[in-house]
């Protein structure tokens, strides 16, 4: 068992199940793991800025540059327009990122590497986006759909794959994620059982590649975070400026 | 008072160092992983969406598997489009840094 590689991603319940309506909420290991990381993401931010001294303390650098890196992503990517939807996309890429970094530490339990976690997410900022489209421009948003410049025989085929380009945004969004996470865990843990089976003798090579893999992991864990945070500025950018 | 104009010279140092490394390493490998991560799963999902639409008004107007081919080829003709997008988004912005 310890050496099945997907053995890690299983959700089992702590403590009494829970039943309401026919509805299983009961708390997981999944439930733990995104309490633990709400909670360390609380805890940066109230203690990084608790005492705001003028030099900046480790801890209040950190929470300044979280702030100052998705400030600065959002004037990038969306422009000045989409500064309101500061606080989402700050606690978005936070959560994602403190989730994946969570999941690196030995024994813990990775969150996003399931896509139901990750589609829940990508769906939320979907249609959240679709919907403030909608009140920003009205009926007009179709628009968006209809590319300027294409010939009316061509229109309807255009259509239906513009339709289809955007269904696939929270697809990629989510897959994106869980595909990343789980292929990364489950390479680590395959390499870690080779390490194992080998022994003291032809243990040492999957044991560097493990060394080299967990660097791996961490840069893929924040990038993910990062992609995942501005793929929803782009997005968002697509809803307030109709014609770019 | 000292204090803080030693602290303004050496922020200006600091500062001065990260535009001469941010010239220097433009579009780092960590940023050209991630577009590539990106635009890899656009092709995939628009294929997969397309598909699943297809099978879906298949099952509903009973015409079993045609729709879901056409479909299909709609799919992997929108996760062109999807990356023929965002390798324009990225071209714009090369641009706009130049």
């Amino acid at each position: 068992m310890a050496l099945n590689p997907m053995h890690q991603f299983e959700v089992y319940k702590i403590g009494p199940e829970i039943n309401l309506g026919g509805v299983n909420l009961s708390f997981t290991n999944a439930t733990l793991f995104m309490l633990i990381s709400a909670i360390l993401i609380s805890s940066l931010l109230f203690f990084g800025t608790k005492k705001k001294l003028l030099i900046p303390s480790k801890l209040q650098l950190i929470t300044e540059m979280s702030y100052t890196f998705v400030a600065k992503m959002i004037n990038e990517t969306a422009g000045s327009s989409a500064r309101s939807f500061f606080p989402f996309i700050f606690t978005l890429f936070m959560f994602v990122l403190f989730c994946n970094m969570v999941g690196m530490l030995p024994y813990s339990f990775t969150v996003t590497s399931h896509i139901i976690v990750t589609f829940v997410l990508a769906a939320v900022v979907f249609i959240g986006v679709t919907v403030i489209g909608f009140i920003k421009h009205g009926i007009k948003y179709l628009e968006l759909f209809v590319p300027k410049g294409v010939p009316l025989v061509l229109l309807p085929l255009i259509i239906i794959i513009e339709i289809i380009s955007y269904l696939s945004r929270p697809v990629s969004l989510s897959v994106r994620l869980f595909a990343n996470m789980m292929a990364g865990h489950t390479m680590m843990k395959v390499f870690g059982g080779f390490v194992i089976s080998l022994g003291l003798l032809g243990g040492w090579l999957p044991l560097s590649f493990s060394v080299a893999l967990t660097g791996l992991e961490i840069l893929v864990a924040f990038l993910q975070a990062y992609v995942f945070a501005i793929l929803t500025c782009i997005y968002l950018n697509d809803a307030l400026n109709l014609h770019h | 008072m000292k204090d803080l104009k030693e602290i303004a010279t050496r922020l200006k140092i600091a500062k001065n160092n990260v535009q001469n490394l941010k010239e220097k390493n433009q579009g780092t490998n960590a940023a050209s992983l991630g577009k590539a991560l990106k635009i890899s799963t656009e092709l995939v999902a628009s294929v997969f969406v397309g598909t699943i639409i297809g099978f879906l008004l298949d099952s509903w107007f009973d015409t079993k598997p045609l729709l879901t081919i056409c479909f299909f080829f709609m799919g992997v003709a929108a996760g062109m489009l999807n990356v023929f997008k965002s390798a324009k988004k990225m071209n714009k912005k090369l641009q706009k840094k130049e």
